[in-house]
């Protein structure tokens, strides 16, 4: 039987789903002539600090940002070439980021890789310090640093690693090709994790409308030690951290808890590619792939270097088909972030860039609540989106933190579902990010 | 129609007796189990503005004038009811209610349409705090006022509005409760002394070519008016200028000399006394 969890909704295929439009197209390498490299593309106290100066030539895979603090991961040049700028650009961020701009030579000069070898014969306490090395955050949008994911504090009981492997976000298709492209590397990052943490079950979970990668990574996982692939129903949001879990094993992660409560670790297996290339040659994390698709003349799934421009990654694919796009989003359509222009670089995370006509990205104006309820049943969470909207729109903090709104994990789930096109995950957000403030000031 | 009148008088006897009894012991718990209640802290309640605005710091007016008459709270801690709310208060406790010059919330921006460049059409959740997460908030300044209202939802005396992609403030209706300061995300409302006319409307940090791209009224730091201010009142710091409203004698020479009209006086000069 196919594993699930409660709740969830199934984006239309025809008209929201997208994912048609780049599901047999084969990753393409791009290489643009410039890159615009974030130095905070991962979840830390501070970005990573700077150690190279404008006009320095630089080779690819070179460290130009060091770590600051224990999660903290440097940042490598993404091409060869020499340094146009260090300074703050705006990004997706609320304040400008620190960057490094890098002008290519295309000569694509590597600096010297040291791997470990084998994953399965390597020193296993070398793993997690190779995979710092390599500046490895989570692939799948969140960019938590991978080595602190895999450094299990002292008493956590950990059984399971979980790949996530569902991308059930709209549009994308980047794991998807590449868990068909490239299955025995997913496989091999699982089982450096797993080594590294002393795991013994490795489940790769995968949705069933991507019969083909199962099967790919079906054939790489056979025999190999304590590998198991796992096949999950088709709906959203099957790949969010709890979903996953509770489908692939049965528990659930505690209110206000993280996976290491349930026993689970739970990865991406853009990550574990990503892993696996640093443990076995060394090689840091300079590129992903990154479907680029949407009102695009080609929708494509591109390897990207990390700093690539959005404008030149859709250039790539023929440019818009439209005059003037309405909203171009890096991330799929329930979860990613509108950029507000072309210059947004793309980074560890991004793994889509969407671009919508106006008609599609207008907002639809809101109507009253009809309790239907529909929210109720489909939140993956079993909270009452309809009620904790309400609260919001009141002011009444108090009681939408009664009411569990810091469980909600903003899967918009609610919001699509909605036949009053009210904009309930907007107001849950912006809740949650007062509530967080005031929790800071300590209110 | 033969009527007893001896059951009038049973039924009269009954219930008044019953009365009676209930009165009475009604009458004994209440002296017995009285709750001492100060008739100050009535009275204090009563004096208070009443919006419950919360900006006195404690639970409501009943919650500052329980504070007031047991000594935590200043008896001009009511900044919504102003002066005369002081002054009741202080009676009431037989104190003096000190001076406290009118207050008032002035937005410190200039940031509208067409003044403050647009960095993106924003369509999505009208609040300012969702909109200053959005890179970097959709004006080009990443410090200006955003106009999504935040403020005006907190208002509980109606004194704000939102013009022409700004916060406008009705300073006869303001009282200073401070409640708009709090919430701005962007920290750019100040409650300042009512007679502080002449202010500088900008706190963009940037210095330079970011803040003349990012608005036309953006504080550029060029400290023209550090060099013209007589009275040591004005310094740049942190990439904008700012007035020591205790040094600053309103003659506004400051504004005359700024080049990019950031600093505004309101109403002309005012009589100090």
């Amino acid at each position: 039987m196919m594993k699930s969890f409660r709740g969830g909704v199934h984006p239309l295929p025809g008209l929201h789903q997208g994912k048609p439009l780049t599901d047999s197209k084969p990753v393409k390498p791009y290489v643009s002539e410039m890159v615009c490299i974030p130095l905070n593309m991962h979840i830390a106290a501070a970005p990573s600090k700077p150690i190279v100066k404008k006009g320095d030539r630089v080779l690819m895979g070179q460290v130009i940002a060091e770590a600051v603090g224990p999660r903290g991961i440097p940042v490598h040049a993404s091409v060869s070439g020499t340094v146009k700028e260090v300074g703050n650009v705006q990004q997706l961020g609320a304040r400008t980021s620190p960057c490094i701009t890098i002008e290519n030579d295309f000569q694509d000069e590597w600096v010297e890789l040291h791997g470990l070898g084998n994953v399965e014969n390597c020193d296993a306490s070398a793993i997690i310090p190779a995979i710092q090395a390599a500046g490895i955050c989570g692939m799948g949008g969140a960019g938590f640093p991978t080595h602190a994911k895999l450094t299990l504090p002292e008493g956590a009981k950990v059984d399971t690693i979980i790949l996530n492997g569902a991308e059930c976000e709209t549009y994308l298709n980047a794991d998807h090709r590449l868990m068909l492209e490239n299955p025995v590397r997913v496989v091999d990052g699982l089982r450096a994790a797993m080594r590294a943490t002393g795991v013994e079950n490795g489940y790769i979970a995968i949705e069933d409308n991507k019969r083909d990668a199962i099967a790919a990574v079906t054939k790489a996982a056979t025999g190999r030690k304590g590998v198991h692939v796992v096949t999950l129903k088709a709906k959203y949001p099957q790949g969010a951290e709890k979903q996953i879990i509770k489908a692939v094993t049965g528990r659930e992660v505690p209110s206000g808890g993280l996976p290491m409560n349930a026993g689970c670790i739970v990865m991406n297996v853009g990550t574990a590619a990503a892993v696996a290339q640093a443990v076995i040659d060394g090689r840091p994390l300079v590129e992903r792939i990154t479907t680029v698709t949407g009102r695009v003349r080609e929708p494509s799934n591109l390897l990207l270097r990390v700093g690539t421009i959005f404008l030149d990654a859709i250039g790539a694919c023929g440019g818009y088909t439209v005059e003037e796009p309405g909203k171009i989003i890096a991330g799929g359509t329930m979860t990613g972030i509108c950029a507000p222009n072309e210059t947004i670089s793309v980074t560890k995370t991004t793994g889509g860039i969407v671009v919508l006509n106006k008609q599609e990205a207008t907002s639809m104006e809101e109507s009253p609540c009809i309790r239907c309820s529909r929210c109720v049943e489909v939140c993956p969470m079993h909270l009452n989106p309809y009620k904790l909207k309400n609260l919001c729109d009141m002011n009444d903090l108090e009681t939408a933190r009664k009411n569990n709104i810091m469980d909600c994990i903003l899967c918009s789930s609610c919001s699509y579902i909605c036949p009053s096109r009210r904009w309930i995950m907007s107001s849950i957000k912006n809740a949650r990010e007062i509530i967080a403030a005031q929790q800071k000031k300590g209110v | 129609m033969n009527i007893q009148w001896i059951h009038v008088v049973y039924a009269l006897l009954a219930l008044g007796g019953l009365g009676a009894v209930f009165g009475l012991v009604l009458d004994i718990a209440d002296k017995k189990f009285a709750v001492e209640v100060d008739e100050r802290v009535t009275r204090v309640r009563a004096a208070c503005a009443g919006a419950n605005c919360g900006a006195c710091g404690y639970p409501g007016c009943d919650g500052f004038a329980a504070a007031v008459v047991k000594g935590d709270a200043p008896v001009n801690g009511c900044t919504a009811g102003g002066a005369k709310t002081a002054a009741a208060i202080a009676e009431i406790m037989g104190v003096s209610a000190g001076s406290s010059e009118p207050r008032v919330a002035r937005l410190l921006c200039q940031g509208a349409v067409g003044i403050a460049k647009e960095r993106y059409h924003y369509d999505g959740y009208k609040s300012c705090q969702m909109a200053s997460q959005m890179v970097g908030g959709p004006k080009m300044c990443p410090y200006s006022c955003i106009g999504l209202g935040d403020c005006m939802d907190v208002c509980k005396f109606d004194a704000i509005r939102i013009e022409n992609g700004i916060a406008v403030f009705d300073e006869n209706k303001c009282v200073a409760c401070g409640m708009c300061e709090k919430t701005c995300p962007r920290h750019a409302i100040a409650v300042v002394p009512k007679d502080a006319t002449v202010l500088v409307r900008c706190q963009n940090s940037d210095i330079g070519r970011p803040a003349v791209e990012a608005c036309t009224h953006a504080c550029i730091a060029c400290k023209r008016c550090e060099k013209t201010c007589q009275y040591d009142a004005i310094h740049v710091s942190n990439g904008f200028a700012s007035i020591d409203t205790s040094k600053c004698t309103r003659c506004g020479e400051c504004a005359k000399v700024c080049p990019r009209g950031c600093i505004t006086v309101i109403g002309g000069q005012v009589e100090v006394a």
